[in-house]
């Protein structure tokens, strides 16, 4: 069965340089552009993973939309790779925490821009690491 | 609409009061008076006058008193003292507590006119400042969102479309197409580090590092900061020779800034150094502080630059051919080091060289530990 992902990110020449990667290594994009959509196309669907942007709207609404996945019982487990600009800033919004702040229970971060090779290896290893823990769940 | 200036007269005799209001009427002004100190002072937190006259020797609390008590109500607002005794000493005193200026006694219409004006002159001028800084602040704050969206983020999404195309065409392309790819993402790559560096230096308040600061060891920064830097160091055939004088006590810190600073001063004595030169690292104790110096035997600083090095935006006038810098980074070292409550300072030569000498207070050592 084809890889699903979900990509939220409100600008779309962006996206369009993410998803091509994506389609090339024959992942299925689906994308929205704010938050809301985002947020009802993920309960509607099935996906595999999350591509999220941070910067959104009118400040950090990514952020916002994790903690709600986290508290959603059927999308707190999909693993989630946070593509953001803000990197530098993210140290002083979060004070005291690593410059990878957890947000929900499988995540990964990458700086705007991604290189390709890279995109690839965090979305495999989130990916597996998803799998991995589905595994040691019994039933 | 322009609003009323607002006067306060404080003075136990009436007749001064009386003709105050009298001369100073009409016009743009309201005028309330109060017959001593405390009333004065009273009065004061209700009124919110633009200028206050205060007559110096009043029964109950003294002019001076009341001068403290503008002050620490408002230093922004304007006081002018009225005194009968005229000696230089009082009125001395008097400006030291924070008046604008006195008016001796007796006094005619006009010196009272001219007086008060120029008081008013100095109130407005005076809010007049602190609207502009308090715009500037913002303007400072706004910078962060403005800059990260409107430049960074178009940026950003030309890279990424740029390393599509790369791999996309990467079996159609010549390699003097495939060069010019990497040059246009070499460019845009600088670019948003520069946009990168700026945002850092003017949107973030480095003071916020001391929530976190905890016993930090200058020995383990030191060498995270080699680390980073020796790619750069070994590309232009530059030693980097650190020299540490153990045992340190550690200092109260964030270990990620501190490193920050000793990459940028590291980095910038590459940068200004020859091919196949030292740059030597020196950390040691004195007294109190721990002392890190990076001295290099580069082109070294003159002595217009030196005073400017450490302000923002600045990257040298003397038109030395070298690579150009984006002017910031002394300015964030400075920054970070003086939110360590320590110092940074410069001694440099032209053509000799350069040190620059990080002076940190160290944690106090608990004996028994």
């Amino acid at each position: 069965m084809n890889t699903k992902i979900m990509m939220i990110d409100d600008d779309p020449d962006f996206v369009a340089g993410i998803k091509s990667i994506l389609e090339k290594a024959d992942y299925s994009v689906d994308v929205a552009h704010n938050p809301k959509d985002g947020f009802q196309a993920l309960q509607a669907g099935r996906y595999d993973l999350l591509l999220l942007d941070i910067m959104m709207g009118r400040g950090a609404e990514g952020v916002a939309l994790a903690r709600k996945i986290r508290k959603d019982p059927k999308l707190k487990e999909m693993p989630v790779l946070i593509i953001t600009g803000l990197r530098e800033q993210i140290a002083f919004l979060f004070p005291g925490q690593s410059v990878h702040p957890h947000f929900v229970e499988t995540d990964e971060l990458v700086e705007k821009p991604v290189e390709p090779k890279l995109l690839l290896e965090k979305v495999s290893s989130l990916l597996a690491l998803a799998e991995e823990k589905k595994q040691k769940v019994p039933g | 609409m322009n609003q009323r200036s607002k006067l306060l007269i404080i003075d136990d005799e009436e007749i001064v009061l009386d003709s105050c209001t009298q001369i100073l009427a009409g016009g743009d002004i309201q005028i309330v008076t109060a017959s001593n100190g405390t009333l004065g002072l009273q009065l004061l937190k209700e009124f919110i006058p633009d200028l206050v006259f205060v007559d110096l020797k009043m029964p109950g609390i003294s002019g001076l008193e009341v001068l403290e008590g503008i002050h620490d109500f408002d230093p922004n607002m304007v006081a002018i003292v009225i005194t009968g005794y005229a000696t230089v000493t009082s009125a001395v005193e008097a400006m030291k507590k924070g008046a604008y200026d006195f008016l001796p006694k007796p006094f005619t219409p006009d010196e009272l006119r001219l007086i008060a004006r120029r008081g008013l002159e100095k109130r407005r001028l005076i809010l007049e400042t602190v609207t502009l800084r308090k715009e500037k602040e913002m303007l400072r704050e706004q910078f962060a969102a403005i800059v990260s969206h409107e430049l960074k983020a178009p940026l950003g999404a030309v890279q990424q479309n740029l390393f599509v195309l790369v791999d996309e065409l990467s079996n159609q392309l010549t390699d003097e197409q495939k060069n010019r790819f990497e040059r246009m993402q070499t460019g845009i790559g600088d670019l948003i580090k520069m946009i990168l560096t700026w945002l850092r230096a003017l949107s973030v308040d480095v003071n916020k590092i001391q929530e976190t600061f905890q016993p930090t060891s200058i020995a383990s920064v030191v060498s995270k900061a080699v680390e980073t830097v020796q790619t750069h160091a070994t590309r232009k055939d530059i030693e980097i020779v650190p020299s540490i004088a153990e045992p340190l006590k550690p200092v109260n810190g964030d270990e990620g800034t501190l490193v920050e600073t000793l990459v940028n001063l590291l980095n910038n004595a590459v940068k200004f150094s020859r091919s196949g030169s030292q740059i030597h690292l020196n950390v040691e104790e004195d007294e109190n502080d721990v002392l890190i110096s990076v001295i290099d035997s580069g082109i070294g600083i003159s002595k217009e630059d030196l005073p400017y090095i450490f302000n923002d935006f600045y990257s040298g006038k003397s038109g030395q051919a070298v690579e150009k810098g984006s002017g910031i980074g002394l300015a964030i070292t400075r920054r970070i080091v003086e939110a360590h409550h320590g110092a940074i300072s410069v001694e440099s030569e032209p053509g000799k060289g350069s040190t620059f000498t990080i002076r940190l207070p160290a944690l106090k050592v608990p004996e028994h530990a």
